[in-house]
């Protein structure tokens, strides 16, 4: 491989050298290329002069330069989504030209598929598109927030409000089990990269994104395509004159909502309520005297938190060469527990392209990033987050305590190792809550100075050679390398009598990872009569894994404070120097695909593929999986016999079938390995021969016969056009994927040290989609509204025989245990639990309510308790009468876009929502009996409020009525979301023009104006969960980060 | 010259189709070890039986064992800790709140079944692996003896459980079914049967101690027998490790009892006279909270600490401070207050502070009676994370619960129990030990005083009320339900989907 490598490099840099050439000038034509509804310069259009191959592409203002040999006579302008126009070449002068939007012209764009481009009204399968037009100025970091609601098809939830915080992507459902396996698998321009990895991307260096979503599509990527593919195409230069373009938004955010809590005296009146119940002394003899104590969420949140981001690009080229650069910067702070929640992250990009000659072009794309950030810790989780402790503590502890009040009721000890602020001040100690709940306040405190960091190197090389007409050769070689790692120190610490950290330490994690991609392809495009035929055939080769990492700590080093901390005390005794290190395990695939694109007349449309992938996970009995798909479409709209009318344009009904593939298993599952150390060790004898003696047995039983995991996808869509200005795509698809990768659930009676990895399950996705746009010029108005929905329904229509459910992936909560489970021919991951039949009012209700044996089904409840179904019928309340509560999973998303333009003002709302979910709100921790209450425990019942569908408080809760997975726990998790509305105006261009602008612009925007929801929680929008116990679904609120709301004010300026 | 170019490109490309060869999806294994590459050395062989009797002495990564679930089950000891969810799977035992989900069951039985199954797994290798039939003889009798081991404590927890002699073939994991407790019993006694023989009588504890020998596996069978109610099989076996000549001279086993009872628990004391089956634990395993399970130190030492304790005045002990777990009931300090065994069992930490000679902590549920025999010392604290690495062992069977043992089996049978006896000798060699007079004769009465006393701590307690009949009547205040919290549930994992049925006491 290497040899071929080498051989390969040599000859493309062979013809690198050879080719550098300058052609001879012509004549030299200028001009500006804008749009006749909108009155704005049109980037990226096209000037051809007639008949020939000479061409360019007008600048971010609109504007080209042009050598026209003397003889051409006529230019073809033309432009993605408008009308082209033929234009004669004026003999002197600059030319102006006006395009005209055009519907049927959107049809005709250009959009990236696996391993090339086709016009999009010959693609033959399920593709979405999101342009850079429809990213810009949005004030989003990730490009995953980007997508959001921007085509169907695509759920996406982030996972926190934490700037810089990564989002769950699903494509079409859950096309397997787990959270890896269902990521979409993610291109940047041709270079594959792991969804965890996509957060190195700058969205203002998007030109446009591609979602590959049926098999057809996707197929080509066999391998890893079966969650679906998103293509990535990074700006690049345009010949003509130099671009130089700066954008920039400055803005304030706050926490978008705020959660109803108890105050003091609600708190201890429910405690009291909670204690009495239970039997006990009431604990706060006057409650009505705390008043209203702290509220530990204003504490924390900040509603001035800064955010700001730059961009400043400068791009050109000739019809030699051409580069895009860009410097990017943003700098984010977080609006809850600001001082340790900070996202900071710089971007350079430099794309650049040769063509020395006419049949030879190279480059590369070379996007580096940096980021620096702090975060709260846990992203969404209930044991001592920062978030957690302040929905949770009680509100008669106090911020601060004096300092004569600290020495009165603390230890020594305690005392010296309380928190103290930056002025000596005393950080109140939790007075009644335990466990891992912190003073919020002391918890930041501690954590100051913490950061973790990266760089991200990512990029390609290539070259396309094409010595015959219509003959391609293409070779990329990609990397990601990353850099990452983090800096803390942890105080030794006194929070309460539960938690404190005896020592302290400070701790330093590296890690570099270095994954590539190697790809070469040979294409063909002929075209005779009417036959357009395009061959493909190609190999790839891809590795990742490989990771070397390393972690020091120092303990119990003489520092107080992160700026303190160092590993200058390497004159510490060793055992007080502990280090490991880490290595990931390579993984390796490779590949040959070939496809066939044939279209008769642009009528008749076919794609056919097949690829075929080898993997390291897999064993000599299945190395190999083959990935086919065909595609076919039909134009009727171009035959004679259709009515020509001006309700029907342009309609091509398209369907395809294809298969995709899944590696997701761990390494060497396939073969029976021995492990050693951990859970094996014993010790044998004593003193000078003690000997703990390190301890093999088998791992996880092999299983050689372990193969792809297939989805096989069957889509039919149409795309049309309507009274020329609306079009409408609609697709249905179903989604099967059998012999799902797993390991599951073992019963512990075999011994096993883990389980096994296998082939069995199946999952089946059904679902419909649906993107409409309309785009209009009314007077002085122009009117674009662009909208798109998706359903998509799951079940799980196989498990392993006899198996009724698995819980593998399960979220768990507390004490709850598993609150979800993927049932037989179920949506996958239901809320599972006890279903509550309302309150007991009266112990005769108790008594009367009883099984088969005639004894009371539940007879520790009192009235006030939660009265649950008996569903399996015998006498007392078991694990067995649980059942399917609800689906955490949205079933609908959909986004819908408003643009309006009047003069030079422009105007864009955009919203998008999901809905068809439940959301388990978890709010409170459960296992604290003295932990602060949501308000609407106050609704609890008690002996004079009977009317309420919550049971009483009891310490201890021996009814289970809040210590059982129910229904309480759920709500209603649909929403829509105003995600931003701005508001720009365009200075004339007459104006600026004499400063030598071609674009200034200044707008307003407002971000996450509002949420319409009833789900009583921070956030309705709530992805999978990083943390363990976390699930493979959405919708389990632990007290997550609030999502921001903030108002920003930008500048776009171009020159 | 563009021609050839062509060509060399054509070539340079079709070279690499041919590149793509299998050879590149080879990915070299590092560190793991396929098992056909194992199970071929004597030095294969060792490390195989070395995770057996890691199961053997497994602690719960929950830092508990097997000795801290029977105590806090027990009426002489609470749960503690720090709240009332502290090692919750501790505090639903104490309580009798435990089920299916939520407990200490899910440890017991997987220690069990993960201890068979490696068992059974180097018991079908070992045939064919090359070392000395002697050798080979010893490892067979070891694995029996602790599978035997493995299934009396499965069989006397879980009473209905699956006998699983070989491995499970993947195709037929969900089919197993479970039997009936007399077969379980039988399968144990053949088992320590078989392994008897082979063991050696007596080992170099120095480099060997913690590894099964002879008498630790006669103990066990006598045991077995006595929770069988087969008395005189039980006196039999038991017999044989406590020598013609209780409180007297050496079994032939080498075991006698340790003069001064509180040098039984001095960690460096380890195998010492009247250690049958001791768990090993050693200070140098360098274990860690990411796993705590995984550790080699006793993680008693650390969970019965006192919190926040720290010593004021030299005469108190240098305890170093932990979880204050497994106290001691009021009551039952009370009870033991005055016998000689009293200080060395429990540590009195109220009267150490009254004096003004140490500070703790309450924590949850405290008494302020501490486990003495465990609690970790900062003079035996290991350099890392000394928290889980103290080295002290535990006692699964000592000498003084096999007199006990045999005095009761011995009575039960029929045999004396008046002066003279060989129940009354061994039931007084154990009191003799402390310096307590004689009792008159042999009761079921004494028996359980002095099982209760010389054993508090240690796990026993529980087991000695159930298998007496007596835990529903001594146990009711903590919320015991006669007929049903004899035996525990299942763990619901081992149900969903397979063939298992919880036990009735559960369903």
């Amino acid at each position: 491989m290497r040899a071929t490598l080498l051989l390969h490099i040599c000859a493309l840099l062979f013809f690198h050298l050879f080719f550098f050439r300058a052609t001879a000038q012509n004549r030299t034509l200028t001009g500006t290329v804008t749009s006749k509804t909108s009155n704005q310069p049109l980037a990226g259009a096209t000037i051809t002069v007639k008949g020939t191959r000479v061409a360019t592409t007008t600048n971010d203002g609109g504007a080209f330069t042009l050598s026209v040999p003397a003889s051409a006579q006529t230019l073809v302008i033309s432009h993605i989504g408008m009308a082209s126009q033929d234009v004669s070449i004026p003999s002197s002068g600059s030319l102006v030209v006006q395009l005209e939007e055009s519907a049927s012209a959107r049809l005709d764009e250009v959009v990236v598929v696996g391993y090339g481009t086709q016009r999009k009204s010959v693609v033959t399968g399920a593709i979405s598109s999101v342009r850079s037009s429809d990213l810009d100025n949005q004030p989003v970091v990730r490009i995953e927030q980007a997508l959001q609601g921007r085509t169907s098809g695509l759920t996406i939830s982030s996972t926190s409000g934490q700037p810089g915080s990564a989002s769950t992507v699903r494509l079409r459902g859950f096309t397997s089990f787990g959270t890896d396996k269902n990521n979409p698998l993610w291109v940047i321009d041709g270079v594959v990269i792991d969804a965890g990895g996509i957060g190195y991307l700058n969205q203002d260096d998007i030109e446009s994104i591609e979602v590959l979503k049926d098999a057809a599509s996707a197929a080509i990527y066999g391998t890893r395509a079966a969650a679906g593919v998103i293509l990535v195409t990074t700006k690049k230069g345009k010949s003509g004159r130099l671009s130089i373009n700066y954008s920039g938004y400055y803005g304030t955010q706050g926490p978008s909502k705020k959660i109803a809590l108890a105050d003091a005296t609600q708190y201890a009146t429910l405690r009291n309520q909670s204690l009495v119940n239970a039997g006990k002394p009431a604990a706060f003899a006057n409650p009505a005297s705390f008043g209203k104590g702290t509220d530990w969420q204003k504490e924390i949140f900040n509603y001035s938190a800064p955010k700001q981001n730059h961009e400043f690009s400068v791009s050109g080229g000739t019809d030699k060469s051409s580069f895009f650069t860009s410097f990017g910067y943003n700098d984010t702070k977080g609006v809850v527990a600001t001082p340790v929640s900070t996202w900071k992250r710089i971007n350079y990009r430099i794309n650049t392209l040769f063509k020395p000659a006419g049949f030879i072009s190279f480059g590369e794309n070379l996007g580096y990033s940096h980021s620096k950030n702090s975060g709260v810790g846990e992203v969404n989780r209930e044991f001592g987050g920062i978030v957690n402790s302040a929905l949770n503590l009680d509100p008669i502890t106090t911020p601060y305590i004096s300092d004569s009040l600290a020495r009165a009721t603390l230890t020594s000890a305690q005392y010296s190792a309380a928190t103290r602020d930056n002025d000596g001040r005393i950080y109140g100690i939790p007075l009644y809550v335990g466990q891992e709940i912190k003073n919020p306040l002391a918890a930041i405190h501690n954590r100051l100075g913490n950061y973790s960091w990266d760089h991200n190197i990512v990029g390609n090389v290539f070259v396309d050679i094409t010595p015959l007409k219509g003959l391609v050769l293409h070779s990329s070689y990609g990397t990601k390398m990353a850099f990452y790692g983090s800096e803390s120190y942890t105080p030794s610490v006194y929070y309460n009598p539960s938690t404190s950290i005896g020592q302290t330490n400070i701790n330093r994690q590296e890690t570099w990872i270095m994954n590539w991609n190697l790809e070469n392809t040979i294409s063909y495009n002929r075209v005779f009569d009417k036959h357009n035929v395009t061959l493909l055939a190609g190999w790839g080769e891809y590795s990742d894994g490989l990771s070397h990492g390393a972690t020091v700590q120092y303990n119990n080093i003489p520092a107080t404070n992160f700026d303190q901390g160092s590993f200058l005390f390497n004159s510490l005794p060793t055992d007080r120097q502990n280090s490991s290190g880490s290595d990931g395990t390579l993984h390796r695939i490779n590949s040959l695909f070939s496809r066939l694109q044939y279209n008769y007349d642009q009528k008749y449309l076919l794609t056919a593929l097949i690829r075929r992938d080898g993997s390291s996970r897999f064993g000599t009995n299945n190395k190999f999986g083959y990935f086919p798909s065909v595609s076919v479409g039909w134009v009727p709209t171009l035959e004679s016999f259709f009515p020509t009318g001006n309700v029907l344009n342009t309609l091509k009904i398209r369907g395809s079938y294809g298969v995709t593939g899944n590696d997701g298993i761990g390494e060497f599952s396939y073969v029976s390995l021995v492990g050693a150390g951990g859970q094996r060790n014993y010790t044998f004898g004593y003193g000078p021969n003690e000997t703990v003696n390190i301890g093999y047995s088998p791992a996880a039983p092999g299983n050689p016969d372990l193969k792809w995991e297939e989805t096989r996808q069957t889509d039919i869509g149409i795309d049309a056009v309507l009274l020329t200005n609306l079009t409408l795509t609609v697709d249905v698809y179903k989604k099967k994927t059998v012999g799902i990768l797993q390991n599951p659930f073992i019963p512990a009676y075999t011994g096993y040290y883990s389980s096994f990895a296998q082939n069995f399950d199946d999952i089946e996705n059904k679902g419909l989609e649906i993107e409409l746009g309309w785009r209009k010029k009314i007077g002085e108005w122009n009117v674009g509204v662009n909208g798109n929905v998706s359903f998509y329904q799951n079940k799980v229509t196989r498990l392993l025989p006899g198996q009724q459910f698995v819980e593998d992936n399960s979220a768990t909560f507390q004490t709850l245990g598993n609150i979800t489970r993927t049932g037989l021919n179920l949506p996958y991951q239901q809320f599972y639990g006890y279903k509550a039949l309302g309150v007991f009012q009266t112990q005769k209700e108790i008594n009367e309510y009883t099984g088969p044996a005639g004894t009371p089904i539940q007879p520790n409840a009192r009235p006030g308790d939660m009265k649950y179904a008996n569903l399996n019928g015998d006498n007392a309340i078991t694990t067995d009468d649980r059942t399917y509560l609800g689906n955490p999973n949205p079933t609908v998303s959909y986004g819908l876009t408003l643009n309006l333009g009047y003069k030079n003002f422009d105007f864009v709302a955009f919203g998008s929502g999901s809905g068809g979910n439940k959301i388990f709100q978890g709010l409170r921790r459960l296992d604290i009996a003295t932990a602060n209450y949501p308000t609407k425990y106050l609704n609890a019942w008690t002996p004079d409020h009977t009317n309420t569908s919550i049971a009483r408080l009891v310490d201890g809760d021996p009814n289970g009525n809040f210590s059982r997975m129910s229904a309480f726990y759920l709500e209603n998790g649909t929403f829509f979301r105003m995600r931003t509305i701005q508001l720009g105006y365009s200075f004339p261009k007459n104006r600026i023009g004499k400063w030598g602008m071609q674009r200034l612009r200044v707008y307003v925007l407002s971000e996450n104006l509002f949420t319409v929801t009833k789900y009583s929680g921070y956030d309705p929008e709530i992805g999978i969960s990083p943390d363990s116990g976390g699930g493979a679904q959405f919708g389990i609120d632990r007290g997550s980060y609030v999502a921001p709301r903030g108002f920003l004010v930008g500048l776009n300026v171009g020159f | 010259m563009k021609k050839d170019l062509l060509y060399i490109l054509l070539l340079a490309a079709g070279a690499q189709f041919v590149g793509a060869c299998k050879k590149e999806l080879n990915v070299n294994p590092q560190s793991r070890i396929p098992i056909e590459n194992f199970y071929k050395t004597e030095a294969d062989a060792f490390a195989a039986l070395v995770a057996v009797y890691d199961r053997f002495g497994f602690q719960a990564g929950g830092l508990y064992d097997k000795a801290s679930i029977m105590d806090v089950a027990g009426d002489d000891q609470l749960a503690g800790g720090g709240n009332a969810t502290d090692i919750n799977d501790l505090q639903v035992m104490q309580l009798y709140t435990l089920n299916p989900t939520t407990g200490p069951e899910s440890y017991l039985w997987s220690r069990g079944y993960s201890g068979i199954y490696r068992a059974n797994v180097l018991l079908s290798k070992l045939p064919g692996i090359a070392m000395a039939d002697a050798t080979k003889k010893r490892y067979v009798a070891e694995l029996k003896a602790m599978r035997g081991a493995f299934y009396f404590d499965l069989v006397t927890f879980f009473r209905n459980i699956p006998l699983i002699e070989g491995t499970v073939a993947i195709d037929s994991i969900y089919n197993i079914t479970q039997t009936t407790p007399d077969k379980i019993y039988a399968y144990v006694e053949k088992d320590l049967g078989d392994a008897i023989p082979d063991l050696p009588v007596t080992i170099d504890v120095s480099k060997e101690g913690g590894r099964m020998t002879q008498g630790g596996a006669r103990a066990l069978l006598g045991k077995v027998l006595l929770y069988e109610k087969k008395w005189q099989a039980a006196a039999d076996q038991l017999a044989v490790v406590n020598g013609p000549t209780p409180g007297g001279a050496a079994s032939i086993y080498g075991y006698k009892l340790v003069s001064n009872f509180a040098d039984l628990w001095n960690p460096n004391n380890k195998f010492n006279s009247e250690s049958v089956i001791e768990f090993v634990h050693s200070g140098k395993s360098n274990g860690g909270w990411a796993d705590a399970g995984a550790s080699e130190g006793n993680l008693l030492c650390i969970t019965t600490g006192p919190r926040s304790y720290s010593q004021v005045k030299p005469e108190a002990p240098d305890y170093f401070s932990g979880y204050s777990f497994l106290v001691f009931t009021k009551d039952f300090a009370t009870f033991l207050h005055g016998d000689p065994r009293y200080a060395a069992t429990v540590a009195d930490l109220d009267s150490l502070k009254a004096a003004g000679a140490a500070k703790y902590s309450a924590g949850y549920n405290n008494t302020g009676f501490f486990l003495n025999k465990f609690i970790g010392r900062v003079s035996n604290k290991a350099a890392n994370t000394p928290e889980l690495n103290f080295f002290q062992d535990e006692y699964e069977i000592r000498l003084a619960d096999t007199y006990l043992m045999e005095a009761e089996a011995l009575m039960n049978a029929g045999g004396g129990v008046g002066v003279g006896s060989r129940a009354y000798t061994l039931l007084n060699a154990v009191r003799a030990r402390v310096g307590l007079s004689a009792v008159a004769s042999v009761t079921q009465d004494n028996i359980e005083l002095e099982r209760r006393k010389e054993l508090a701590g240690e796990g026993q307690r529980w087991l000695d009320l159930v298998r007496w009949g007596k835990a529903g009547t001594v146990l009711a205040f903590k919320g015991f339900v006669a007929g049903k919290h004899e035996v525990f549930p299942i763990p619901q994992g081992e149900l969903n989907n397979t063939k298992l049925v919880q036990n009735k006491e559960w369903q």
